[in-house]
């Protein structure tokens, strides 16, 4: 049995609660607390050691997450040609090694059958072999000359471009 | 000593100067499509005479009407050609170009220039010929006098894309067989 005491102490308390908190402005509460001050007392990383954020993303249904995303929306804000803008495409070109590619896969085949024939194959062939006796006349030439250093292999303004260094920031 | 280069001495020489074989035989080629046609021409315009006159026309070989007419159209033959590609036909299909000496293209004036001073090479007894082999930059006479020089311009490159795709067809088909002479091996830019 409750004593009657304590239950009009009950009463009393929560009917003072309730008349502080309606007397209260909780607004001009707030806009005297100096939350920068606040903030600045809290320390984040001891907060965030106490957390562990394996479990909580472990509680994070990602696919529920990503069910909710709109991707259209989200692509029809990207600037695809200032994203192209941005991409070197020689140079990812570059990258790509073509003679594996073209040994690995099909291309190869496609290559054979689209720009193959006999005349083109007798005539890869014929200059390779010209080029190949220009090199031995100009090495037999060299020697009978006891010429030792070579001239400038290619004109001027066919030379490649100078390949410029790119400095990485460490 | 062997003709062919080895794989592991595959050297690009592309736009290089090309050399005197290369050059020969396109000019070999040139001889022979430019008299070809001539003669074609001769026999057309033979035809055409003794339809509309009825006179039967022979021509000889030693008149001096024919003569020079042929050499105007030798002339007429490689400055048209090297004004307007830089190339013959029997360039085209040696792979070689004609260029100004700084590598930039020829143009039309230093053509009709170069095709102007190519009959030295012959006039001289082919001796302006022997300058290529020795000149560093692999220019004879008329190319140093015309401001010129010959480079390698065929895409050795496709060429050679060309090749590794029948290996890679023939791998494909008929198991390993022995690889033929890699064609743009030595001139892939």
């Amino acid at each position: 049995m409750t004593d009657p005491a304590e239950e009009l102490a009950q009463q009393v308390t929560e009917r003072v609660v309730d008349l502080v908190v309606s007397a209260l402005d909780i607004n001009e509460l707030v806009a005297r607390i100096d939350l920068n001050a606040l903030l600045s007392r809290i320390d984040l990383d001891a907060l965030l050691a106490h957390a562990d954020l394996n479990a909580l993303l472990a509680r994070v249904d990602v696919n529920v997450l990503v069910n909710q995303v709109d991707l259209n929306a989200v692509l029809a804000r990207v600037d695809v040609n200032a994203l192209l803008d941005q991409v070197d495409v020689n140079d990812l070109v570059s990258r790509v090694d073509i003679e594996a590619l073209v040994q690995n896969t099909d291309l190869g085949a496609v290559i054979a059958t689209s720009t193959g024939g006999v005349a083109t194959e007798v005539l890869d062939a014929a200059r390779s072999q010209a080029v190949g006796l220009d090199q031995l006349v100009d090495r037999w030439v060299k020697r009978l000359l006891r010429r030792k250093e070579t001239g400038p292999g290619v004109p001027p303004a066919l030379l490649p471009p100078p390949v410029t260094s790119v400095e990485v920031a460490p | 000593m062997s003709a062919s280069a080895s794989p592991a001495d595959m050297v690009s020489y592309q736009s290089h100067y090309a050399g005197a074989v290369s050059r020969f035989v396109a000019y070999a080629i040139d001889v022979a499509v430019a008299t070809a046609a001539f003669v074609l021409g001769l026999a057309g315009a033979s035809y055409a005479v003794q339809i509309l006159t009825g006179h039967k026309v022979s021509w000889n070989r030693s008149d001096v009407a024919v003569a020079v007419v042929f050499a105007l159209w030798q002339f007429l033959y490689f400055a048209y050609s090297w004004a307007v590609s830089g190339r013959t036909p029997g360039m085209a299909l040696m792979g070689i170009r004609v260029v100004r000496a700084d590598g930039m293209t020829l143009d039309p004036l230093h053509a009709v220039l170069r095709a102007l001073v190519f009959p030295l090479n012959f006039l001289l007894l082919g001796l302006p010929f022997l300058v290529i082999l020795v000149q560093r930059e692999r220019r004879g006479v008329a190319d140093l006098i015309a401001g010129s020089a010959v480079i390698y311009s065929w895409d050795a490159r496709t060429a050679r894309l060309r090749f590794l795709a029948r290996q890679a067809e023939l791998t494909v088909g008929e198991g390993a067989p022995p690889a033929p002479a890699d064609p743009g091996a030595r001139a892939a830019g």
